[in-house]
């Protein structure tokens, strides 16, 4: 089984609106995180990726099937962001429910509804009716019912939304046990600190445009000649600053309680030239740290970029 | 094997999902108001006698039993499988396993046939029953014409189901006014509604013990044979174009 997701240039049409514009990527092994403003297309894309829409041009492949194959659909396990169940089940029969459509024998339906409810943290809970569950307790059963039949591609739709920070813990550790294990994980959601912590490489969408790829370094590196905000801690903060404010790839100086706030043009220059300044002026610098070269900041900055 | 296994796993699972949810209990009220209608005649003063095989058959079988109350039972159920899930938002749980979509259309169907089956021809037993006499003769008469009109409905309600999105409303719609307007309407129109060949079927069964169309002229009646293949093909067609658009049909359109 090939834990590869493949989108080959594909385009997706609502009519005469465009949904994903020409998206070409391929999802390996490991967690990839699905970054997006709603309405960016990150939700048609996890849609065609799990065989709910069609590709209006291109192609999209589950393992080298074709998403809309039943091929596909069995090396895939979708998690929807959607909150509706079969409410009158209990999670446990929900899930056995979702398993006995892989065609299992009784006793490996029990054994994998045993052992996915027991992965998701939800064994002891299990019985309870569905209706009655928190919304954590849904996404895990949801969760769940992604992972019954072990699939080596997963497609998680905002699964830690609504789960507290204990559940969310847990939640990560088995998602990092599953990436271990070589799967290939797309996770979306909306927040971006989570995906930071969690992916191994973000996918950036933007009006339906893939508009970066990759480690959140390489992402990062991307943006190395584009302005960034630069906190330094240091002996001589106010003669740093009015060192730095004539070097031309500085914009501004700041000074917030000692530490000193740099907005540089280019990232890249603006090292080149600190690290010169330093040693010549012999100025000790205890921390450097660059405040919005997070997800959201990279995403921010690439998004006015389209 | 698999596959297999998974299929009777969907149908044994929409079975038991049908069965115990609302569907069944709507099923049962046009029941019940006929069982009530049919208790006042039984035993009230103008009970059906062993010479009234005709009133039997034509007032109360064939135009309320069959030409009403066989389709909303039919419809509580056909509806509802698909169209539930549909309306329920939980038919992507289904779409995304590993079974190929004119499977899942077909276990729907085998999962609502045995309760729509049940409940009309069920239905027509314990009326028969009911009736005394005169019911007795109508059971074995009619039963065939009962078992046909339900499968046909039960093919044209899952093609509902799969082509619009509000399918119980528009087949509520279809089943109290196109049926019953159409299907007694003058004319070659009446051809398009299911209980008109039905009706034909019961027509002809109850020949032999005197029944016959209220007025023969207006109601043109084709031959049972006919009349038998064009319910089966009512439902064999419906299906297929329902397994056809199911098939393609992308899941935004579904929900």
């Amino acid at each position: 089984m090939t834990a590869e997701l493949t989108f080959d240039r594909v385009t997706k049409f609502y009519g005469s609106v465009i949904g994903v514009n020409d998206v070409d990527c391929q999802i390996g092994p490991g967690i990839t995180g699905l970054l997006g403003a709603n309405g960016a297309g990150k939700s048609t894309l996890i849609k065609l990726a799990s065989g709910q829409l069609h590709a209006s041009l291109g192609r999209v492949l589950v393992g080298g099937h074709d998403a809309w194959s039943t091929a596909a659909k069995r090396l895939l396990g979708y998690c929807p962001d959607l909150n509706t169940f079969y409410e009158e089940m209990t999670g446990r029969e929900f899930v056995w429910a979702m398993a006995s459509l892989y065609g299992y024998s009784r006793r490996e339906l029990k054994r994998r509804t045993d052992q996915v409810l027991d992965e998701v943290g939800m064994a002891d809970l299990s019985q309870r009716r569905l209706a009655g569950c928190s919304h954590g307790m849904r996404q895990r059963i949801k969760i769940a019912q992604a992972l019954v039949h072990d699939p080596p591609i997963l497609l998680l739709d905002e699964p830690l939304s609504g789960i507290d920070p204990g559940g969310r813990r847990s939640v990560n550790e088995l998602l990092f046990n599953l990436a271990e294990r070589g799967k290939a994980i797309l996770i979306s959601s909306h927040i971006l600190v989570e995906i930071e912590h969690l992916a191994d490489r973000v996918l950036m969408i933007a009006r339906g445009r893939l508009i970066a790829s990759g480690t959140l370094a390489a992402v990062r590196s991307q943006m190395e000649d584009h302005p960034q905000l630069v906190e330094i801690v240091c002996e001589q903060p106010r003669r740093l600053a009015a060192l730095l404010i004539e070097s031309e790839t500085v914009l501004s100086t700041e000074l917030h309680a000692g530490r000193l706030q740099v907005r540089t043009t280019s990232a890249r220059r603006f090292f080149a030239t600190l690290g010169e300044l330093v040693l010549e002026q012999g100025i000790e610098v205890e921390r450097l740290e660059t405040l919005d070269a997070g997800a959201d900041a990279i995403f921010s900055y690439l998004q006015q970029g389209t | 094997m698999t596959q297999l296994r998974a299929w009777l796993m969907l149908v044994w699972l929409s079975f038991r999902r049908l069965l115990w949810s609302s569907n069944s209990l709507m099923a049962l009220v046009p029941l019940a108001g006929c069982l009530l209608f049919l208790l006042k005649r039984r035993f009230g003063a103008s009970g059906f006698s062993e010479h009234q095989f005709d009133r039997f058959s034509n007032g109360f079988l064939i135009e309320i039993y069959l030409s009403i109350v066989v389709p909303l039972c039919t419809l509580a159920f056909a509806a509802g499988s698909i169209g539930g899930e549909r309306e329920d938002r939980t038919l992507l749980f289904i779409l995304v396993r590993p079974l190929a979509r004119w499977a899942v259309l077909l276990a729907k169907v085998a999962a609502t046939l045995p309760l729509a089956l049940g409940i009309t021809c069920g239905g027509l037993f314990v009326f028969c029953t009911l009736a005394g006499e005169v019911g007795r003769a109508a059971w074995t008469d009619y039963v065939p014409a009962v078992f046909l009109t339900t499968l046909a409905y039960v093919g044209l309600f899952h093609l509902f189901a799969v082509a619009f999105r509000y399918s119980t409303i528009l087949a509520l719609v279809y089943a109290l006014l196109v049926e019953v307007l159409l299907g007694h309407a003058p004319g070659i129109i009446k051809r398009v509604a299911v209980n008109y060949y039905g009706r034909t079927l019961m027509y002809a069964a109850g020949e032999p013990d005197g029944l016959a169309p209220p007025d023969p002229h207006w109601f043109e009646p084709f031959s049972p044979i006919v009349a038998q293949w064009t319910l089966i093909g009512f439902f064999v067609v419906s299906l297929i174009i329902a397994a056809l658009i199911f098939q393609r049909r992308e899941y935004r359109d579904l929900a």
